[in-house]
């Protein structure tokens, strides 16, 4: 069974992997997206992996279900396709500097972690979802309501935002 | 090498992935799905490291959560910053978005 649990294991990072290139590579933002909707579906499987899958139900509903219609609409709100403002080619030192920026930091993280490997189990600890409700309306009330302030403030802000004030105009 | 290294190298990826896209990509629709990668590979990192160790596995899981919510208002916020540059400059691209008052 755990040549299987591997087996999946690299299926999932294989998916993470392609779409996360594809949402970083593609010319036309709407391909991008489409890359980033299967880099959630990868998290997911890594969530079932880790024995937690009421997270990867909440990755779907959250990510694929919310942000990802989100950012569709900020997608169709601009111009996204082949001929788009992404369209012209990434210039070399635009693409090195990025580069730069994506491995110097991940370089030094891979190295301390590869080096210092803490303990590890081998069984994912098995977390029942009456102990994660009781968590949030218990010991960890507050960040439950405070996240609820987020959101709203979040909502309201965003309306505030994108009003089209007609008398102005 | 061991479950958690493997875990921590797949998050990792989606954080350097996710840094690439943040300064390659020209537009903020671009920009906005390279913060989603990262906020990924932030999650991920938290599970792995609650379920795998000794650490309170309820709170790693809440902690995931408030991520996914905070995402969720993050994409919101950054919808309608959108919404506003592309009304009043005609276009996303970062660039292009460098003054205060026209």
């Amino acid at each position: 069974m755990e040549i299987l649990a591997k087996l999946a294991f690299a299926i999932y990072a294989l998916i993470i992997l392609g779409g996360a290139l594809t949402a970083v590579s593609s010319k036309s933002l709407v391909r991008s997206l489409v890359g980033l909707i299967v880099t959630f579906f990868g998290v997911a499987g890594m969530y079932l992996l880790l024995n937690t899958p009421f997270l990867a139900f909440m990755q779907m509903l959250i990510y694929v279900g919310a942000v990802c219609v989100l950012v569709f609409f900020a997608v169709m709100l601009t111009r996204a396709d082949g001929r788009g403002e992404e369209a012209a080619p990434v210039g070399g030192k635009r693409r090195f500097r990025a580069l730069l920026a994506g491995l110097l930091p991940v370089a030094g993280l891979g190295a301390i972690l590869v080096k210092h490997q803490g303990e590890t189990k081998t069984l994912p600890v098995e977390v029942d979802l009456t102990a994660l409700g009781s968590g949030l309306l218990d010991q960890y009330a507050l960040n439950f309501e405070l996240i609820s302030l987020v959101l709203l403030v979040a909502m309201s802000g965003a309306v505030l935002l994108a009003w089209e004030r007609k008398e102005k105009k | 090498m061991s479950a958690l290294t493997l875990y921590q190298l797949v998050a990792l990826v989606l954080l350097a992935v996710g840094l690439y896209g943040i300064v390659s990509r020209r537009t903020l629709v671009g920009m906005l799905i390279a913060v989603e990668l990262m906020l990924n590979g932030a999650g991920l990192s938290i599970v792995a490291a609650a379920q795998l160790t000794d650490a309170n596995a309820t709170l790693g899981q809440l902690g995931t959560l408030l991520v996914m919510g905070l995402a969720a208002a993050e994409a919101t916020l950054v919808l309608a910053i959108i919404v506003v540059v592309s009304r009043r400059f005609g276009t996303t691209e970062a660039a292009a978005v460098s003054t205060l008052k026209e």
